[in-house]
């Protein structure tokens, strides 16, 4: 038994995604907030914890203690996790988990989100550099964005397996097919590999198209005991199982690509929830860039070792395939503000109420990826509630 | 231009870094303890967590990891008349693994396992900074 058995995602909901001027971050994180507690069918006076994360483009501390005084909550924990990536939002599952079992919560209200465009006008977004770290030994020498980063593994990916530009185009025109079908998608417009192919370099080999969005945007989930979802009447996800994985801060002390923290992750969190990539009906991939996919589906175990990129292209990852991949259309397509609208959409296709992406019955769905350059990992294993 | 980032010089555990780069040497701490050469510096060794530690001149060879070249000046001007810049992660002879550029890179030969020697670029008052240069 584990603490995560007890829990239940009750309800999820995400904001208007794409350049919203004149929204904070934290607006965007209350507005979501507030629509998640309905959809838990939940009202004010039941939320008694709050676990958020401020975003990257303004770091703020206490930032759970500023969205309780927003929304006017005075819960007895406000706690802020922040593990990169997927990783902050399912700590903060984990969080809930254990107040909820020493009595210290009932129901939580968890919000991310961020204005990642609007917040470069007001002046007041993150300095560069200190976002990816390394500022004595790399800084200094230009590595100062997230991308150039991605981009030193897509190469050596590409020198060690033969993985193409042309395969990691597969993934951004398969996300924005996805997103397609979303009608809150920051971006819908299909695009062609032509597209992708013609589209500029932005840190060798990854072009513009193979790089995430950015986005204004907030989404929230609540979290109470499996006990008290029965007896709220509405569909629910439970977590099967939790693993996680930290092997590095700046990409020059990486391990080489096998020895990544996200194999590990998956096994853990496959091993702990009892089920296979086989059981799997979708998975939701954190993609920062189009090769954090063919990263994310070779840790799964979906593919070999290596052979994500061909995988991508025999056009495994598009709804109708047997495990489709970030059918909200990802941070490539769909919006990019932290990164929890997989885990959200992850609870939708368990709650069936993804709509036109909707995997019919679905049963186990996977939320997996990775905080900084490949240095944190997480994996969650999620199932559909009774 | 609000200038490129500069290391910090007077970290204590750095700074014997910083100064032999200011003399063109590349040295890198070595663990008394288990006899690891490790980067970047730090107070203990990150193999055994022993804090005796000596200074030791690398070789200056090594071979390039990984690269990218970068297109685009992120954030803001700062690098907007350094692209396209190459950031390459380079494996020393001696085991560890940096981060620099690669200076004057034939882009249509270079590839991960070329052969690359140090050279130091003086960047301003006191800041020089390793970087590397492919063998011909
Ligand atoms: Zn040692």
């Amino acid at each position: 038994m584990s603490v995560l058995d007890g829990i239940a995602i009750v309800g999820v909901a995400e904001t208007a995604i794409g350049k919203l001027p004149g929204r904070s971050a934290i607006s965007l994180q209350a507005e979501a907030g507030v629509a998640a507690v309905a959809a838990a069918g939940l009202a004010k006076d039941d939320i008694d914890g709050v676990f958020s994360f401020s975003g990257y483009s303004q770091a703020m501390m206490l930032h759970a203690a500023r969205v309780a005084e927003h929304l006017g909550l005075r819960p007895e924990l406000a706690v802020v996790t922040d593990v990169g990536g997927p990783g902050t939002h399912h700590a903060a599952l984990l969080n809930v988990a254990a107040a909820i079992d020493a009595g210290m919560c009932t129901a939580a209200l968890c919000t991310y989100g961020e204005n990642g465009i609007s917040i470069r006008r007001s002046g007041r977004g993150r300095a560069p550099g200190t976002l990816t770290g390394g500022e004595d030994f790399e800084a200094p020498y230009g590595q100062i964005a997230m991308i150039s980063g991605y981009a030193l593994f897509a190469q050596r990916h590409m020198h060690l397996h033969g993985t193409t530009s042309e395969q990691l185009g597969a993934v951004a025109v398969t996300s924005r097919y996805h997103a397609s079908l979303n009608d809150n998608a920051h971006k819908r417009e299909p695009i062609t590999l032509a597209d992708h192919q013609a589209s500029p370099m932005i840190s060798s080999p990854l072009r513009r198209l193979d790089c995430s969005l950015i986005s204004d945007a907030g989404g929230a989930f609540v979290v109470t005991s499996v006990e008290r979802a029965r007896s709220l009447g509405v569909p629910y996800a439970r977590v099967l199982g939790y693993g996680a994985a930290t092997t590095h801060h700046v990409p020059s002390q990486a391990p080489d690509l096998h020895e990544l923290g996200g194999p590990l992750a998956a096994t853990r969190a496959f091993e702990r929830s009892g089920m296979t990539a086989a059981d799997v009906d979708a998975v939701y991939i954190h993609d920062a860039c189009t090769f954090s996919v063919v990263a994310g589906v070779e840790a799964l175990g979906l593919c070999g070792e290596g052979e994500g990129g061909p995988y991508a292209e025999s056009g495994a990852l598009a709804l109708g395939s047997k495990c489709p991949v970030n059918l909200h259309g990802g941070m490539l397509s769909h919006g990019h503000a932290g990164g929890v609208f997989h885990l959200l959409d992850a609870v939708r296709q368990l709650q069936g109420t993804a709509g036109q992406r909707q995997v019919d019955g679905a049963e186990v769905v996977v939320a997996h990826g990775n905080g900084g350059v490949f240095s944190t990992f997480s994996t969650m294993v999620l199932g559909r509630g009774g | 231009m609000t200038g490129k980032p500069r290391p910090d010089l007077n970290d204590a555990a750095a700074a014997p870094y910083w100064e032999a780069a200011a003399r063109h040497e590349l040295m890198l701490p070595r663990c008394d303890g288990c006899g690891l050469v490790f980067f970047p510096p730090r107070e203990h060794c990150p193999g055994c967590w022993n804090g005796d530690l000596s200074w030791q001149p690398m070789s200056g060879g090594g071979k390039v990891w990984t690269f990218t070249e970068v297109h685009v000046a992120f954030y803001d001007d700062t690098w907007a008349e350094d692209v396209p810049y190459v950031v390459a992660v380079i494996e020393l002879d001696e085991g560890p693994r940096l981060l620099a550029n690669i200076v004057e890179p034939d882009m249509d030969r270079l590839s991960i396992g070329d052969r690359v020697e140090v050279v130091f670029e003086d960047r301003s008052e006191g800041v020089s900074l390793p970087m590397f240069r492919a063998i011909k």
